[in-house]
């Protein structure tokens, strides 16, 4: 009984933790951005306030019943992905739920802003939503090639015995000093299910009016930033729990995930973007490539 | 329809109701702070003040310290920026983003052209006053006005909406027959918006003794209900 209610304190405490630190990952990321840039940036509390304006509009506009279930579908995918990602003191529900669960539903947003969008008749929603789902097949190939890499090298689909294999003897034995080739594929598919530049096919501002969300305003884009937050806290969570050892404290912890989000931050804003057919050759060749050959060494 | 429909046509009338709860009111407050700490703009560039917003968005000046971005969807905007002359044909288009765009929305005008016209005002193509078509919170005079009276508007704009004076949006629902009559007046009495404005009048509550008349009345008899668009290959 005890444990039953420790478990659901910690499955809703989980998506308020990661909520909290995904708002200040865009902070940094904007930040980040601005710098680059020779700009000062937002202030602290400016992904608060954004969200909290959005929310706050006073005229909604609604296209119908499947554009407020796809935005929920978008956020709810989310909340339920960061109950299966451990975090230093609270495991939640990550040792039943495992790894390929968790791939599952890291998919579900995508689906969920895909059924919202249809709904709203916008040409530049849909062929938005088109590249969005094909980037999706793109980066989840190396991604899935990954996630089987390491599951195979430590004998689990468990993250709380993966984290658990990887704190045993320090950075030795972290998955990033083990398998270097699939972390590194996994970093580029990371960077590619961020969604920013140079892969940022589906927002494209200039050519298709940021794509999926052109139709969204008030709560709606209230529920996509609320997404985004999400979405850099379990990218980046689940990186560090694959990769870098999990959390042995928050501070470490923190500093991992916070560190592995700056590489493709500091990538994203130097460049272009690629072509959509060009994303998914260079999705499906390279870091393949780099996967493959990782799972070859892993399984020897 | 006939005449003595369109007589029927009125809209219930809601008094303003006060909040009497004080954490409402600290609540209220919070959200009007951070309305005036987040703005999106949508910046419709129709005239030479446009080349202003560079400078103000970049690195020399930067907007977003101020918490102001660009965004490139009427659906997502605060701000409608209008920087220059606003041709008939551009006044359609501008009127149609305004009414796409979720309130509370405030619309700046720069430039002189839309306070007057400016050097346009003998133009017979051009709209000369900004605020008879829809309201206008601010206007930054100058032609052009610098990327220092942008922010500097901008700036002015926030201190309104946090104190709550940035109500303009609700006079074009309160108003409606007087900005329409002066739409009709420029477009022609078949003048019509995908946007039902009378509808969301009545849905927020905002509507007044104004919004229906006479205009309303050419409005409603000539509005032909909207059609999906066909699909086609």
């Amino acid at each position: 009984m005890n444990e039953t209610f420790l478990t659901i304190t910690e499955v809703i405490m989980m998506p308020i933790v990661a909520f909290i630190i995904g708002l200040f990952m865009v902070l940094m990321m904007r930040k980040l951005a601005a710098r680059i840039q020779r700009r000062i940036g937002p202030g602290v509390f400016q992904p608060l306030y954004d969200i909290v304006k959005l929310y706050g509009k006073q005229t909604q506009i609604s296209h119908g019943l499947i554009h407020d279930i796809g935005i929920i579908m978008a956020v709810g995918g989310y909340v339920a992905a960061v109950t299966l990602l451990p975090v230093p003191g609270m495991n939640g529900i990550a040792d039943k739920g495992g790894i390929i669960t968790l791939t599952y539903l890291l998919m579900v947003p995508s689906l969920g802003l895909a059924l919202g969008v249809g709904q709203c008749a916008n040409p530049n929603g849909s062929i938005g939503i088109s590249r969005a789902l094909t980037s999706m097949l793109a980066y989840d190939i190396p991604f899935i090639i990954v996630i089987f890499g390491v599951a195979t090298h430590f004998s689990s689909t468990s993250l709380v015995s993966i984290i658990a294999a990887q704190q045993v003897g320090g950075f030795g034995t972290w998955g990033i000093s083990e398998m270097p080739l699939l972390a590194l594929a996994g970093l580029f598919a990371l960077h590619a299910s961020l969604g920013k530049h140079p892969f940022e096919i589906y927002v494209a501002p200039a050519e298709i009016a940021t794509g999926p969300m052109v139709e969204m305003g008030g709560k709606f884009l209230g529920g996509l930033f609320v997404m985004q937050s999400f979405q850099l806290y379990a990218a980046s969570v689940l990186y560090v729990s694959l990769f870098l050892g999990g959390g042995e404290n928050w501070v470490t912890f923190l500093l991992k995930c916070f560190a592995v989000l700056i590489i493709p931050f500091a990538i994203a804003y130097l460049f272009p973007r690629y072509r959509t057919e060009d994303l998914v050759r260079l999705m499906w060749k390279w870091p393949v490539m780099l996967a493959l050959l990782g799972i070859a060494f892993v399984m020897n | 329809m006939k005449k003595s429909d369109l007589d029927k046509v009125k809209i219930k009338q809601i008094p303003a109701q006060k909040r009497t709860n004080p954490f409402a009111n600290v609540f209220d407050e919070f959200v009007g702070f951070c309305r005036s700490r987040s703005m999106f703009m949508l910046h419709y560039c129709t005239g030479c003040g446009a080349i202003e917003l560079p400078p103000a968005m970049t690195s020399r000046f930067d907007m977003e310290r101020l918490g102001i971005q660009p965004m490139v969807s009427p659906r997502q905007a605060d701000i409608l920026l209008i920087t220059g002359y606003v041709s008939i044909k551009t006044l359609k288009r501008v009127i149609l983003t305004y009414e796409q765009m979720a309130a509370p929305k405030y619309v700046i005008g720069i430039c002189s052209c839309t306070v007057n016209g400016g050097m346009y005002w003998q133009s017979y193509a051009t709209a000369k006053k900004l605020d008879e078509y829809f309201p206008v919170d601010l206007y930054i005079a100058g032609c052009m006005p610098r990327p220092e009276a942008v922010i500097e508007g901008l700036q002015q704009l926030m201190q309104k909406i946090k104190a709550n004076e940035a109500n303009s949006w609700k006079q074009y629902y309160k108003n409606y027959d007087y900005f329409l009559g002066n739409q009709q007046h420029l477009f022609g009495n078949n003048w019509q918006t995908p946007t039902d404005v009378i509808g969301e009048a009545e849905t927020y509550q905002l509507a007044g003794p104004n919004t229906l008349g006479e205009h309303t009345k050419i409005l409603q008899s000539v509005q032909t209900p909207l059609k999906p668009l066909e699909m086609k290959l």
